[in-house]
């Protein structure tokens, strides 16, 4: 997926299942760093809609580590997302 | 009509009859040879013991006292046994797990502990199908299965207990069928219906760890909480397209509060996905191989957590204790990512101190988890007139060009298919259109004479520029059921295509499912 190299500058961020629908791509690079309490904010600026109807309900992780940003009192808002790091959004899955 | 109906589901009967005769046949012609066998074996020890030690005994002479003891004892050479638990498993047993039980993750202790565990599997479509399968290949004493559905021909591409044979008998019983045949050791226990905050408690309670098969967001939520509240082991996985989900949940299952318990789905995910993004595997797809990898982990995961008593601490295998969320994407490359998820979330509302989720508030059935993940409405977006029935769409075709049927409706009107391209491209109407309804919820709601698109793609606006120019036509609008059309019709009339209400824009009622059931059957059903 993010075989690609990351360009200097930026971190890769992987959109999973309806995340992947939404903004139509599997992945891409954006500019790092990134506070994580702007994450969504910066999506919502490029996917107009994406928070509401995906990431509000999504689990993220930095680095294949899950990460808590959603809300006032989420743990990781302080989190930086640094050059080279793997952002992924992961939607939950329901059927079967 | 009727009657080839019932003679089609005679013929079904029939057939599903067969299957289960010749199942029996086969059970039997198993059970006779073994018996055989057995009789075979009793005769050779018989034939053994007879023939020294006893023989020594007459030789030397018998008391007169000991003589009709001796003889009783002689004449019930025929039924005495080797010592009923003289081998922890059945002669069959070991043959049949030989290959599993060598392994030194299992050995004989593992089996052991699959013989004596008993795993509830909820929703035996694509993912309980596999994962059945190889929890009763494996020899788990007791497996119970809960659906509520029937097999239909569409899931038979993955859900492979079932048969099509079996088409229109219960999932429950159809799976039992196939799982007895491959395995009449395992007690099978069915579970008719779907789980309710109502059964969740009764049904899932008296077993060991919970499989969720399911396909639906509250039926996830509902099952998670059930085994944080029980203390059950939940393995919860999922499958949509070409991407699975897997996790291992409430593992250990601590009670509430106690932080060293595994997370729960509420943890990972506290809040449920709107309710018309979820897709269903009827309107998203699924690829057959990629429900069954997610469902043949579960049955391994399972073994794992089953097992864990065992080979596990002696190989150091120790990084499948911490929780993850394993994510499978069949067309990416690596395939398989392994997400770390944290411990249960201090706030939980099922497996932390403050949970609201009791078992008072679930069996009473206060917590409402339809309403929770929310329900879609039926699209009505549209009044009476905005509308036209398929079989007067159907006639406006044929007054168009009644006698050709060659581009009937080209010159009249302008028909619009909002289904996706894949679909599209299986089957469209004559002279349709397509404009995909993910590009009509994309398009930016721009007023009439706003010209600047915002992000320059120009797909978007293509659609709508093109409509533009023939607005002399009255456009109808098709889908596959009749939801997307309405809510396209709406954003064609928001876009200020209907000249202020001078052109017709209208939805066809029931879409193309309603076209098949009521003017052309040979559509195909997809």
């Amino acid at each position: 997926m993010a075989s690609t190299k990351v360009p200097a500058g930026h971190f890769s961020i992987l959109y999973f299942a309806a995340a992947s629908t939404f903004t139509t791509k599997p992945n891409e690079h954006l500019p790092a760093p990134l506070e994580a309490r702007n994450l969504f904010a910066q999506l919502e600026e490029r996917y107009p809609g994406i928070t509401e109807k995906v990431l509000n309900s999504c689990a993220v992780t930095v680095n294949l580590e899950y990460v808590d940003v959603d809300g006032e009192e989420a743990e990781h808002l302080d989190l930086v997302i640094k050059e080279g790091d793997e952002v992924a959004i992961i939607p939950p899955v329901s059927s079967g | 009509m009727a009657s080839t109906l019932i003679i089609e589901s005679l013929r079904q009967q029939i057939a599903s009859c067969e299957v289960q005769l010749r199942d029996l046949q086969r059970q039997l012609a198993e059970a006779e040879h073994s018996h055989q066998q057995q009789l075979q074996e009793r005769k050779h020890q018989s034939a053994q013991t007879g023939t020294d030690p006893l023989a020594y005994d007459f030789t030397h002479g018998i008391h007169d006292d000991f003589k009709s003891e001796v003889y009783a004892a002689l004449l019930h050479t025929e039924d005495v046994q080797p010592p009923p638990n003289r081998w922890p498993l059945e002669k069959n047993e070991y043959r049949r797990y030989g290959r599993q039980l060598i392994v030194p993750v299992i050995g004989l202790q593992g089996q052991l502990l699959l013989k004596g565990a008993s795993v509830l599997i909820v929703g035996v479509g694509g993912l309980g199908c596999p994962a059945a399968a190889y929890l009763v290949g494996a020899g788990v004493g007791t497996v119970g299965l809960v659906d509520g559905d029937t097999v239909e021909e569409s899931n038979l591409h993955r859900q492979i207990l079932h048969s099509t044979s079996r088409v229109g008998m219960t999932k429950v019983e159809s799976a039992m069928v196939a799982l007895h045949s491959l395995n009449p050791n395992v007690k099978l226990i069915p579970h008719h219906g779907r789980l309710s905050p109502e059964t969740a408690i009764s049904t899932v309670q008296s077993y060991d760890l919970v499989l969720d098969c399911t396909d639906t967001p509250a039926s996830r939520y509902l099952i998670s909480d059930t085994c944080v509240l029980l203390g059950k082991p939940l393995v919860s996985s999922s499958a949509l397209r070409i991407d699975g989900q897997l996790m291992v949940l409430n593992n250990p299952p601590l009670p509430p509060g106690n932080t060293a318990g595994g997370p729960c789905y509420r943890c990972v995910f506290p809040k449920p996905p709107p309710p018309d993004s979820v897709l269903t595997c009827g309107d998203g797809g699924i690829l057959g191989p990629v429900v069954g990898v997610m469902g043949v982990l579960q049955a391994l995961e399972a073994i794992k957590v089953l097992t864990r008593f065992t080979g596990a601490s002696t190989n150091g295998a120790a990084s499948s204790d911490s929780p993850s969320l394993l994510i499978f994407s069949a067309y990416s490359n690596p395939m398989f990512r392994a997400m770390r998820l944290r411990a249960r979330k201090p706030k939980c509302a099922a497996c932390s101190a403050q949970a609201t989720v009791t078992l008072e508030a679930l069996s009473s059935g206060s917590l409402d988890y339809v309403q929770f993940c929310g329900t879609v409405a039926p699209v009505d977006a549209l009044s009476a007139n905005e509308r036209i029935s398929v079989e007067n769409y159907a006639k406006i075709r044929l007054e168009a060009n009644p006698f050709t049927g060659s581009e009937p409706s080209k010159d009249s009107h302008i028909l619009v298919d909002v289904r996706e391209k894949v679909q599209f491209d299986i089957c469209s109407l004559e002279g349709s259109v397509n404009i995909p309804f993910s590009i009509v919820e994309r398009t930016p709601g721009f007023s009439l004479k706003s010209s600047g698109n915002i992000d320059g793609s120009g797909e978007e606006t293509d659609w709508v520029s093109e409509l533009r120019k023939h607005s002399d036509k009255p456009v109808f609008v098709l889908c596959r059921r009749g939801n997307d059309s309405q809510i396209t019709v709406k954003r064609m009339k928001e876009l200020g295509l209907d000249n202020g209400g001078q052109r017709w824009i209208g939805d066809i009622k029931g879409g193309l499912q309603a076209w098949r059931i009521s003017i052309d059957a040979d559509f195909p059903e997809y």
